[in-house]
């Protein structure tokens, strides 16, 4: 990777930490969590293709890191499932007041 | 230069460099679970009890998280820089981004060392001196979750800090073995990167607009 896109992928991961600190005071409600994530996906896939070199890496490189991404998604979407959708019988963490 | 010598079970240098970045992101993935059920578990917590965790959310230090963020993804683009001077075969311009990049560590680990002080001053450390009174049971139950996360995180920091200064040590008296290469080691520090870019804003940012 060049000098150029090193320090052009940390002007922009600068950038983008500024940005999501100054939303953090918008009063947007639900809303600054989800920009606060959005801009943290951004920051991640700036890290992962160009310092991590995923985008110029192999196919099998590609697919064994998108594998640990993939399955973890999978783990939150069931735990959410169970956790986020519960009616009747209340979870431990439901108990903490 | 780490491709100068290669392993004995490889036919070419590629070869190797293909089965290490491979095998790193294999264990990468099992850190990505690791973390993961950290990150899921503070999302159960927000969604199960919103206002009190961002209420205790909000007693963390913005300023310090903010400043350690930028220390860290600095930090990342020097070890890049790294990566580059080492495909040119500039050893010692190698070693000096390495070292670069193991003092920004250090500076991270010491400002969140500060940080825990601080937040031991507010007793808001649980099982030392949590005061239930003041923040309350899910006050508690964000800051277990804190130093667990935080604390994992500057362990693996710690262990990035150990490899990034041993490299450039063999690097500077050109006694790299095969096996160590400044590009795996370069993605692991990455990746203890993308996991604080993930724990910033959960543990920063929540609640400030209110």
């Amino acid at each position: 990777m060049s000098k150029t896109t090193i320090w052009r992928c940390w002007s922009a991961l600068m950038l983008l930490l500024a940005v999501t600190t100054g939303s953090a005071f918008l009063p947007l409600g639900s809303f600054n969590l989800v920009v606060s994530l959005a801009i943290a996906l951004a920051k991640a896939l700036i890290v992962l293709l160009f310092f991590m070199e995923l985008r110029g890496s192999a196919g099998l490189v590609r697919a064994f890191a998108a594998a640990g991404f993939f399955w973890l998604l999978i783990m939150i979407v069931l735990t959410g499932a169970d956790y986020w959708h519960r009616t009747d019988a209340p979870a431990p963490i439901d108990q903490i007041r | 230069m780490a491709d100068r010598a290669i392993g004995f079970q490889y036919a070419t240098a590629a070869q190797q460099r293909e089965a290490s970045t491979l095998g790193m992101w294999a264990f990468l993935a099992t850190e990505v679970l690791f973390f993961g059920a950290l990150i899921a578990a503070y999302f159960n917590y927000r969604i199960y009890h919103p206002q009190e965790l961002i209420a205790a959310a909000r007693h963390t230090k913005l300023v310090l998280g903010a400043v350690n963020t930028a220390v860290l993804l600095t930090s990342s683009a020097c070890m890049a820089m790294a990566v580059n001077a080492t495909e040119a075969k500039a050893r010692r311009t190698a070693a000096l981004w390495l070292v670069a990049t193991a003092l920004l560590g250090l500076l991270f680990v010491g400002i969140k060392g500060f940080e825990y002080v601080e937040e031991f001053r507010e007793e808001l450390v649980p099982a030392l001196n949590f005061d239930l009174a003041r923040y309350g049971n899910v006050g508690e139950l964000f800051f277990t979750w804190y130093f667990a996360a935080t604390g994992l995180h500057a362990v693996h920091l710690l262990i990035g800090i150990t490899l990034v200064l041993t490299a450039a040590t063999l690097l500077a008296a050109d006694r790299l073995p095969a096996n160590l290469s400044v590009r795996m080691i370069a993605l692991y520090w990455h990746f203890v990167d993308v996991v604080w870019i993930f724990l910033f804003p959960l543990i920063y940012l929540a609640g400030r607009s209110t």
